[in-house]
């Protein structure tokens, strides 16, 4: 995959979300569902791995664009990441007014909305991969309930997912 | 204010950006601790604007923050140094990772962990997308809000429109029917 065109798509998907997550339904129609370069497997596994550690919810982007180009992959989606972000600097110096403006508001709420519902529609399919024994749903159903009622860390739940499947391998569940 | 010089800001952001676990509000809440308690570098004001537009930049927030707040500490340079110090190590040891899923992937206690990490990422991504919704649809926003959702799943999952017209579609309604200012605003 030319780490270019991942970028490119990167980009795309960062410059339609207004949050970390919200990029995710079109890197996943992108790359899964059209071009077929990334397994929904692979892209669980960058949600997971970009999670696991400090910084933005957006890293995920990093590790998909590992597994699709290796280094070069990674750097294109680290890049894709970062690059829109500096769009506010020009908001600064001549848009800055506008930003209480309720139709601007109403918009980006709008697609705020949006693009949460997206992220719960790509999660069917991951689900889908995921799910091949009561072990996991359960592991899913937990990490969901802690993170949504609960103050703890994403890297625990990350550990707790590691843990369980270990455990399970080890009592054949 | 004090203008610190490009490296000061820089080695700030990559201290908190790649300690503060939790995405990107706990990380701009240490931030302002530092950058307006602390330091004196920047006014509240300067912050409240940064903040309030990096809610409306696309991408993820806490980088246009960064962007934003450098910019002002010490222009472009600060700008880059600040968005790069929060991304880049992080981005490292992701990709750390990976090449270590691509290493013991084969291994069936490491595939075991994984599989028990990949079924977390999927309640993750879940809760991920209730609470964008949920802190979204209030107020008067209630019954659109979830109106929306509920049809942009529906778009989505039959396959009716691409995310890319959702969006665009969202974003058009949403401009139509408008959002009361700030202050008033219950989210």
């Amino acid at each position: 995959m030319n780490p270019l065109v991942i970028y490119l798509v990167c980009v795309k998907a960062t410059l339609t979300s207004f949050s970390g997550m919200g990029s995710l339904p079109i890197i996943r129609e992108e790359f899964v569902v059209q071009r077929s370069v990334l397994t929904d497997r692979q892209l669980s596994t960058a949600i997971a791995v970009g999670r696991a550690g400090p910084g933005p919810h957006g890293l995920y982007m990093v590790a998909a664009g590992y597994f699709m180009a290796g280094i070069p992959g990674a750097a294109a989606g680290c890049a894709a990441l970062m690059t829109p972000a500096f769009l506010i600097i020009v908001l600064l110096q001549r848009l800055g007014r506008y930003r209480e403006n309720p139709r601007v508001r109403g918009a980006i709420r709008g697609i705020t909305i949006a693009a949460g519902s997206l992220v719960l529609s790509a999660v069917v399919p991951l689900a889908q991969d995921a799910w091949s024994a009561a072990l996991p749903v359960v592991v899913s159903v937990v990490s969901f309930a802690a993170l949504l009622w609960t103050k703890i860390d994403t890297f625990w739940i990350v550990a707790f997912g590691a843990v369980a499947g270990v455990a399970g391998l080890w009592l054949g569940a | 204010m004090k203008h610190p010089p490009p490296w000061s800001v820089g080695a700030l952001y990559l201290r908190l950006g790649n300690t503060t676990f939790g995405g990107g509000d706990p990380t701009m809440a240490a931030l302002q601790r530092e950058l307006v308690d602390n330091r004196g570098w920047l006014t509240a004001e300067q912050h409240g604007l940064a903040y309030g537009l990096a809610r409306v930049t696309p991408g993820t927030n806490v980088l246009a923050y960064c962007a934003a707040t450098g910019w002002m500490l010490a222009g472009w340079l600060g700008s880059l140094l600040g968005v790069s110090g929060v991304v880049v190590p992080s981005a490292l040891l992701s990709v750390w990772l990976c090449g270590a899923y691509d290493a013991y992937g084969v291994n069936p206690w490491f595939g075991a962990a994984m599989s028990g990490v990949v079924a977390a990422a999927v309640g993750m991504m879940a809760s991920s997308g209730v609470s964008i919704i949920h802190n979204r649809a209030k107020g008067r926003w209630l019954v659109p809000g979830l109106l929306f959702a509920v049809i942009s799943v529906g778009a989505m999952r039959f396959g009716l429109l691409s995310p890319l017209k959702i969006l665009a579609l969202a974003g058009a309604l949403g401009a139509l029917y408008g959002d009361a200012p700030a202050g008033e605003a219950s989210a």
